[in-house]
């Protein structure tokens, strides 16, 4: 006989050596609380969105800045904030969308394919404000540059052997600085997320593959 | 009212899992190595079940819906098991052959069956789970969410693997 026959015989026959957990025993279960992986998406999710939400309401902007350029500042600004609340809006609600549309009842593919597409939502969301982010910054410092320059800085840099080569190590300076930061975000989500789905990703990758 | 009605759902509910617990079992010693994980996964697939239960039409069987939604819990949904670490130490009730019921060969040859079993990825398991379950195609198809065709070709597949491993 097929040993794999030899096998289905002898599995349907364990049934009697399974452990036997009792009413209570399940019931109390009912209660406890789920560790489930949508779970952790969840919360992690949420506080992404919170987290962005309390950056842009965080006053960062020193208002000190006066003289021509003031007005400019004041437009840029609300157009960054109507378009950054716009986008929030978006996003939040694909998320909520997405999320409500997880079910475990659903086959192993969809529910993989679901949550997959709950978590990009959101790093689409994180990368986006990353942008916003980084745009602002170079939007406050060209205007701080451009109307109200540090006096120190500006000092320093024309006083220097030579203009150019200061105000290229300064730009490299700001440009270093931004990578940087990306870097450690990109390896923060990496870690987080890559923990978090790496045994999702194999499993869907493989049943894609069969798909083929 | 609503409390009264709760308590004949959560009655009713336990009472079903009660009867077809097994399948729940069976699904935890597949995809877990030591008694803790088995009884955590137990754990939360009863939450999943009983959290998706509400929705349970009764238009398919009670058990049909718990091989999916266990096997869901077990490939995608749970967290703790990422080390899982290939022990033959766990005399898990499944795996453990009796000895009086076969010869030696068959004994032994089940024994390596179970542990080729083991080291096959989450798909693969589940996929070698329904089969022995004697569940058809159309059910194997509709669970995994991969065409019927499919289905039988990776199964043959995986039957072919497990052979391979077990007379290399």
């Amino acid at each position: 006989m097929d040993e794999l026959e030899l096998l289905k015989k002898d599995w349907q026959k364990q049934e009697r050596q399974l452990p036997k957990l009792s009413y209570d025993d399940i019931y109390k279960m009912l209660w406890k609380k789920s560790s489930s992986l949508v779970k952790w998406i969840f919360y992690i999710c949420v506080a992404e969105f919170l987290f962005w939400i309390i950056i842009s309401v965080l006053p960062i902007k020193g208002g000190e800045i006066s003289g021509k350029g003031t007005n400019f500042i004041t437009i840029t600004d609300w157009v960054l904030q109507i378009i950054f609340f716009i986008v929030i809006l978006y996003f939040g609600f694909q998320f909520y969308r997405n999320y409500k549309s997880i079910s475990v009842t659903d086959s192993a593919r969809d529910l993989m394919k679901k949550i997959i597409k709950t978590r990009k939502t959101v790093m689409q969301y994180v990368w986006f404000n990353v942008g916003l982010f980084a745009l602002t910054m170079v939007v406050v410092l060209l205007e701080v540059l451009i109307f109200d320059p540090p006096q120190p800085l500006i000092e320093r840099i024309s006083t220097a052997d030579s203009t150019l080569l200061a105000w290229l190590i300064v730009g490299v300076f700001f440009a270093f600085s931004i990578a940087f930061f990306g870097l450690l975000f990109w390896l923060f989500y990496r870690l987080l997320y890559g923990l978090l789905l790496k045994r999702l990703n194999e499993n869907y990758r493989e049943l894609e593959k069969l798909e083929v | 009212m609503p409390t009264q009605l709760n308590k004949e759902l959560e009655h009713k509910f336990v009472t079903e899992l009660e009867n077809n617990q097994n399948i729940v079992h069976k699904v935890c010693s597949l995809y877990t190595n030591d008694r803790d994980a088995h009884n955590d996964l137990f754990q939360e697939i009863t939450i999943q079940l009983w959290k998706a239960y509400p929705k349970f039409r009764g238009d398919s069987k009670f058990s049909t819906w718990m091989y999916r939604v266990a096997l869901n819990t077990a490939i995608t949904l749970y967290r703790k098991s990422k080390k899982r670490v290939r022990t033959q130490d766990y005399d898990s009730v499944i795996f453990k052959v009796k000895a009086n019921d076969y010869d030696d060969t068959e004994e032994q040859q089940l024994k390596l069956m179970y542990n080729a079993i083991k080291q096959l990825g989450d798909i693969e398991k589940a996929l070698v789970f329904l089969y022995l379950e004697d569940k058809n195609y159309t059910e194997i198809s509709e669970t995994l969410g991969i065409t019927e065709v499919n289905a039988r070709v990776k199964m043959n597949r995986v039957k072919n693997k497990l052979r391979t491993i077990l007379n290399p």
